[in-house]
């Protein structure tokens, strides 16, 4: 792909989303955004589709969300990409152990960490 | 009840005999034996006493007596001083428990077998000049460890760190440096840390370093650093690193870590209470 389109005559902005991809460079502010919004079609499209885990269910993700999943990875790093999809997983698992405890009458209190107390 | 009562009735008997001298004795001994069937028993035992403390004590007038029973050593002098007294050193107390426990939570940091954060470093400035811990002494610093391809927490910690500079800025202006350390020095010259922090902050201090100078700086603030040694160029990768905001004093002395559960308001807060102590002030901003 990297190679046709380096053939084709590559642009700028294409230059600069592969470079982005490879984590050759870091993204902006405006480029971090573009890649947390295709992230979170994505993640709406999974929920939408009950899956939960896009790298085990790789094959139904593919089949169910094909659109927002190339515009993901067209948008964010691949590093950023398996991250968020790990994030993903942790983050259900959390949602569901708290809505779990909360079930069986535990208190949800804030913890701080610092030494100095609040008023 | 009634072999109760004829004991008590004895108690009352043996008391009006007694002399006046056994008499407050005698009180005690007439109210320990409880019972409601005897108040004459009690009745006695009190005009004895009356009696007994009259006696000791000797007024001219009976008036004379009365009114200094009535109020005692009290006087409006006394009353007045008293309470100016109780405010002053309720208001003394207050002030010092306040100071005294954020000098504690400074000094706990600084104690023998406390664990000793941060020290002397030499980096690299966001500008390419050496930047050392020199640099940061006579104003209080706000610390933050990170890497410019942080897929997003640092991005939305950052993004808290400049609200939470802004206000404290808006009190004190001049009074902190916000520092951003990079975990990443393979990455991040002071190229990519400009361009970066320049769209959080235009006032955030980046520092980069080599892989060796990075990795005692992390060691020295206790941040978990996971940079790989060797990267392979072109590869991609991730750092784990600590996500606290070090808050240190303007002798480069650790105050307190500010966690992501802290809003920018509550961690301007902690950092304002904290320069209340601070005696020196910054000439110029």
């Amino acid at each position: 792909m990297g190679l046709l389109s380096w053939f084709s005559g590559e642009s700028e902005a294409d230059k600069r989303a592969t470079e982005i991809r490879t984590g050759t460079v870091a993204p902006s502010r405006a480029e971090r955004q573009r890649c947390w919004d295709a992230r979170d079609a994505y993640f709406s499209c999974l929920d939408a589709n009950g899956i939960f885990d896009a790298l085990k269910e790789d094959k139904k993700a593919a089949k169910a969300c094909g659109t927002q999943s190339r515009e993901f990875e067209k948008d964010c790093a691949t590093q950023w990409v398996t991250y968020f999809k790990k994030w993903r997983v942790q983050e259900i698992q959390k949602k569901a152990r708290l809505k779990e405890l909360e079930a069986q009458g535990a208190i949800k209190m804030d913890v701080n960490t610092d030494f100095a107390s609040r008023k | 009840m009634s072999h109760f009562t004829t004991p008590a009735r004895a108690v009352g008997n043996a008391l009006s005999k007694a002399p006046l001298r056994q008499s407050s004795r005698l009180m005690s001994t007439c109210l320990n034996a409880s019972s409601a069937a005897r108040p004459a028993a009690r009745c006695v035992s009190r005009a004895q006493l009356h009696q007994q403390l009259a006696q000791r004590r000797t007024f001219k007038t009976v008036e004379e007596a009365k009114s200094r029973y009535r109020s005692g050593p009290f006087t409006w002098k006394a009353g007045i001083l008293f309470v100016v007294t109780a405010a002053g050193l309720l208001y003394y107390f207050e002030h010092e428990k306040e100071r005294m426990r954020h000098k504690r939570i400074a000094d706990s940091q600084k104690g023998v077998g406390a664990p000793k954060v941060g020290g002397a470093f030499e980096l690299v400035n966001h500008d390419g000049q050496t930047f050392t811990d020199k640099d940061l002494k006579g104003r209080y610093s706000l610390v933050y460890f990170g890497f410019t391809h942080c897929p997003d927490i640092c991005p939305e910690e950052l993004d808290k760190m400049a609200r939470m500079f802004d206000l404290v800025q808006a009190e004190r202006p001049g009074a902190l440096t916000p520092v951003f350390v990079t975990c990443d020095p393979a990455r991040d010259g002071p190229k990519e840390l400009k361009e970066y922090l320049a769209e959080f902050h235009p006032a955030f201090v980046g520092l980069t370093g080599t892989y060796e100078q990075i990795k005692a700086m992390c060691k020295a603030y206790r941040v978990y650093f996971s940079t790989p040694a060797k990267v392979q160029p072109g590869q991609d990768y991730l750092v784990d690193h600590s996500i606290y905001f070090y808050l240190m004093d303007p002798e480069g002395d650790f105050v307190e870590a500010l966690g992501r559960q802290h809003s920018p308001d509550q961690a301007a807060k902690v950092i304002l209470a904290h320069m209340k102590e601070w005696k020196g002030l910054p000439q110029a901003a």
